[in-house]
Order: C-alpha cells, then sequence, then structure tokens
C-alpha cells in the first residue's frame, strides 16, 4: 500500500507546488494524475519516487517512510533518459549492476522480449524511434520488478499512434507482475484507458481536486458510451478545477470556457 | 503486444563509407606533398638557390645524416620523454584539481580563481623563475611543460563535470547509486568526450612548450636542434627539427585518438563518424 500523507511541498523561492495531498494507492491499482499546468502533478511525482523531500507530510510504502529513491518505486520520465553510452541491453540491465551476470543477462532478455525490442539489444540509444526509446525506459524501470511504477507524462512526447500503441503495451506490462501504477497525465483518454482511479488536481497550490473512480472493464473500448460518459465527466472536473467562471446577472455561475480548453 | 510495428532510424553508412574510409588519410596529404614538389621542383629547375629555404631532398638528406650518426635518435628520445613526463604530470594534477572543482562549489570558489588568474600568465614567463627554483636541468623543463598541459584538461575537466545533464545525474540516484558508483557509471562516461578533447588540446600545448624549455638551455632535444642549426647557419637542420616535432606531434595526437576511440563509439554528434 503507497500512502501519501498530507503531503505539502513549498519550494525555496516561495511558491507553494503541492499542498496536504492525501491518497491511499493499493497495491496492483492504477492510479491517473490529470491537471493543468502547474498544478503540482510533476512534483508529487517526485515526491513519491523520493527524489524530493517533502515539505510537510509524507509518502510511505508498506509502512517503510519514503525518504530517498528505494528500491521498490521504478519511475519512468517524460524523456526516455537512456545513457547514451550504454547499448539498449546495458540501459535496461542499468539496475541490476549488483546481481549475478547470469541472472542480469536473463533478465535483461526476458525484459527485452516483453518490449518487443530484442533485436535492438546491441544497438545505441541513438539509433532508437522515440517510442523503441520509451520501452527501453519502461523495460528499464521494470526490469528490477517494482512494487510501484511512477510514470511522468510519459508518452507526451510521442505521436498520437505510437501513444495509443504504448498505452495499451503498458497495460500488457503492468499485467505480468500487477504492480501499483501513478501516472501523471495532461491526456484525459490516456488516463481513462490506463486508470482505475483519476484524481483531477487545481493548481496554485496544488491540491486534489476531484477524484473519479473509471469503473470500465478491461481491456477499455475508446469509442465506447460509457467511456465518453468518464471523459466528460473528467472535462467538467478540469474545467471547474481552474475555477474559470462568470457570474451572471441573476447570481448563477457558468463555465466560461467550454470543456476541452483546460490547459 | 501491440508495439512492433514502429519503423526503425537505425541507418548503414559503413557500406557506403567503405572506399571513402580508405581515402580519407590520404587527402591530408595532398597539400604538404603538393608544396613539397612544387618547391623541389623549383630548386632543381634553378628559380632558387635553396640556402635558406632547403629543398626537400636535402632536408631529407638531413634526416639520414642525423639518423646515422644517431643524433636524431637521441635527440628525439629526450624530447618524448620529457614531453611524456610533463604530460604525464599535468594530466593527472589537471584531472584530479578539476574534477574536485568540478564536483564541489565549495573547491571551485575556493580554487577557481586563483587557477583562472594563474592561467592568464603566459607560461613562457614561467621559465627564469622555474630555472632559479628547480635548476636548468630537467625538472624545470618537465615542470614547465606540466603547467601548460595543466590548464586545458583543468579547464576542460571542470566544464565538462558542470555540464553533465541534471536529468542524468537523477536516473543514477533513482537507481540508488553511491558516491563512487555514480562517479564511475554516469558522470565518467558522461565527462568522456570532453575529456579527450582537453587531453588532445593540453597534448598540443606541451609540444609547444618542450621547444619553448629546450631553446632556453639544454643540450639535447629537437629543441637543441633547431637552435643548433640557427647558430651554425644550417637551415635545412632546422627545417629537419621542426618536420621532426610536425611528425611526433601528429602521431601522439593521433595516438590519444585512437586508443580513445573505442571509449566513444556511443556518441551521437554531428562530427562522429565524420
Amino acid at each position: 500500500m503507497l500512502v501519501l500523507d498530507n503531503l505539502s511541498k513549498t519550494y525555496p523561492n516561495g511558491v507553494r507546488a503541492l499542498e496536504s495531498v492525501s491518497l491511499k494507492v493499493a497495491p496492483g491499482e492504477i492510479v491517473a494524475i490529470v491537471g493543468g499546468s502547474g498544478c503540482g502533478k510533476s512534483t508529487l511525482l517526485r515526491l513519491v519516487s523520493g527524489l524530493d523531500r517533502p515539505t510537510r507530510g509524507s509518502v510511505s510504502l508498506d509502512g517503510t517512510p519514503i525518504l530517498s529513491p528505494h528500491e521498490q518505486i521504478g519511475i519512468v520520465f517524460q524523456e526516455p533518459r537512456l545513457l547514451p553510452w550504454l547499448t539498449v541491453a546495458g540501459n535496461v540491465g542499468f539496475g541490476l549492476a549488483h546481481r549475478p551476470r547470469a541472472e542480469q543477462e536473463a533478465r535483461v532478455a526476458q525484459q527485452l522480449e516483453r518490449v518487443a525490442l530484442t533485436d535492438k539489444a546491441p544497438v545505441w540509444p541513438r539509433e532508437l524511434s522515440g517510442g523503441q526509446a520509451q520501452r527501453v525506459a519502461i523495460a528499464r524501470a521494470l526490469v528490477t520488478r517494482p512494487e510501484v511504477l511512477l510514470l511522468d507524462e510519459p508518452f507526451s512526447a510521442l505521436d498520437a499512434f505510437t501513444r495509443v500503441d504504448l498505452q495499451d503495451h503498458l497495460l500488457d506490462l503492468w499485467a505480468d507482475t500487477r504492480p501499483t501504477l501513478v501516472v501523471v497525465t495532461h491526456d484525459v483518454d490516456e488516463a481513462i484507458v490506463l486508470a482505475d482511479r483519476i484524481m483531477v488536481m487545481r493548481p496554485r497550490p496544488g491540491t486534489v481536486f476531484a477524484e473519479i473512480v473509471a469503473d470500465l472493464p478491461r481491456p477499455r473500448d475508446r469509442q465506447s458510451a460509457a467511456f465518453d460518459h468518464v471523459k466528460r465527466r473528467v472535462l467538467a472536473a478540469l474545467d471547474r478545477s481552474l475555477d474559470r467562471k462568470v457570474v451572471t446577472n441573476d447570481g448563477t455561475t457558468q463555465a466560461e470556457a467550454g470543456a476541452g480548453a483546460w490547459w | 503486444m501491440t508495439a512492433s510495428a514502429e519503423p526503425s532510424v537505425t541507418t548503414e553508412p559503413t557500406q557506403r563509407a567503405g572506399a571513402g574510409l580508405r581515402l580519407r588519410p590520404v587527402l591530408g596529404l595532398v597539400l604538404p606533398v603538393g608544396l613539397a614538389v612544387a618547391w623541389e621542383i623549383a630548386v632543381r629547375a634553378g628559380f632558387s638557390d635553396g640556402r635558406l629555404v632547403p629543398p626537400p631532398s636535402r632536408i631529407f638528406a638531413t634526416f639520414v645524416e642525423l639518423w646515422q650518426t644517431g643524433e636524431l635518435q637521441r635527440h628525439t628520445i629526450a624530447t618524448v620523454l620529457r614531453v611524456a613526463a610533463g604530460f604525464g604530470f599535468g594530466v593527472v594534477t589537471g584531472t584530479l584539481t578539476g574534477a574536485l572543482c568540478g564536483y564541489s562549489a565549495l573547491a571551485r570558489r575556493l580554487l577557481d580563481p586563483t587557477f583562472q588568474a594563474l592561467r592568464s600568465i603566459p607560461s613562457i614567463a614561467w621559465i627564469p623563475l622555474f630555472i632559479l627554483w628547480l635548476g636548468i636541468f630537467e625538472t624545470s623543463k618537465v615542470t614547465l611543460i606540466a603547467v601548460g598541459v595543466f590548464f586545458p584538461v583543468y579547464l576542460g575537466v571542470m566544464g565538462a563535470v558542470l555540464s553533465v545533464d541534471r536529468k542524468i545525474v537523477e536516473v543514477g540516484r533513482v537507481f540508488r547509486l553511491s558516491g563512487p558508483a555514480m562517479v564511475r557509471r554516469i558522470l565518467l562516461p558522461a565527462v568522456l568526450p570532453a575529456y579527450v578533447l582537453s587531453l588532445r588540446a593540453g597534448l598540443g600545448l606541451g609540444w609547444m612548450f618542450v621547444v619553448a624549455a629546450e631553446l632556453l638551455g639544454a643540450s639535447e632535444g629537437l629543441g637543441f636542434l633547431l637552435l643548433d642549426g640557427q647558430q651554425l647557419g644550417k637551415p635545412a637542420q632546422i627545417v629537419a627539427a621542426i618536420v621532426a616535432f610536425a611528425v611526433i606531434g601528429k602521431t601522439t595526437d593521433w595516438i590519444l585518438v585512437g586508443i580513445t576511440a573505442p571509449f566513444l563509439r556511443w556518441e551521437d554528434a554531428y562530427g562522429a563518424g565524420r
């Protein structure tokens, strides 16, 4: 169980990036975090990964407080961040250096097969396409079999086709060992395809504004009415989260901008 | 599994470049050899007596003569040993202080201003002082060369460490690398391309300063050969020594590049494989 308790982060320049965020994520659950830019969603992920320390509050995994990077928590960044001086196989095996060589090779080979890149094992990262590089980054994070995998807008730099492909692919990989996934995204479709629960955040200071349960059967049909229904609820919550409302003459409030203009 | 139909961006330049690869070194010889041949013809045809600017044949004869008397070998070895010792000291001290100042902000604030001030002194200005302190023999010469090598290496290493991508360092942190492991697995490979460049710059300066050191009092070395040729009015010997410097300098640079190339095959840069 991943527990975020009253998590707050104020940067030295006074920016309150995150204010009292509490969240419990069950093992194997997939949680998506959506919100406009500057709502602290990346900050949240950095705190959970242990790369940054919270100003107040705490993160714990199965009761262990997370104060620095933890071996049971993997992370995939927006950019692949592959090490250019290691081959694809070397990058995937980066976190296994302390294991016996035979085990390293076996697990790297297995993980490369799972991301369908076995033939790319000996090449340099510079020879990969964007989608391939991000798959290597996912393989590198999963090869140590973490309990929790954090993904920070993992597919936002990819084209639409590759993105949809990798979303399905990620769910395939998730089904193998069922790690807890926390996905930060600004793509509402992506959030609904992936997540059991969608947390909508609002900025200044970053807080959780709404929680929407996406109770849809898997695999999810992006064209179904139920999918559309959840999508409308998420978009409505996003609109309200930005607080861009005009008060009309009769005192009622009305949304100023249409759904989808929230970023 | 759906992610398989992605096209790879791999290109195969090795096939295409096969013939060009073999011809590439030859291309660099066109200008010097062409000039040498033209001058030889000009002297043979009587356009010049070639007394002050000796033709290639006379320089070659001087080489053969110096070789047969064993002079060439003696002077070359003396010079190469000086450069090797100075380069060695300069690289070790430059690398260590550069890495320290790149890694620690405190060390950088403490040491860097002094180094920058010392760097702006023309290194040849040290010669009188080094001779007073260290005598006229090898120590002062090697020290001068080491000083010349130190600064480019120091600057190169410090700059490279400072400019290592924070995002790459974060990958090391995510995998909980210890300090030494971070240096070995992230920082060292990341600074290697810039480090090789600074070593080459340092080596070039090493060859410059060995001449300065040898011109100011030496009984052997290629620099002595230069001075000897001037005092005895033997321009062919001067040119021979200059050619020897060019050949050895280029060769050592080439060896350095050759040794380091296998470690830099991963580079994804404009100049890679060109």
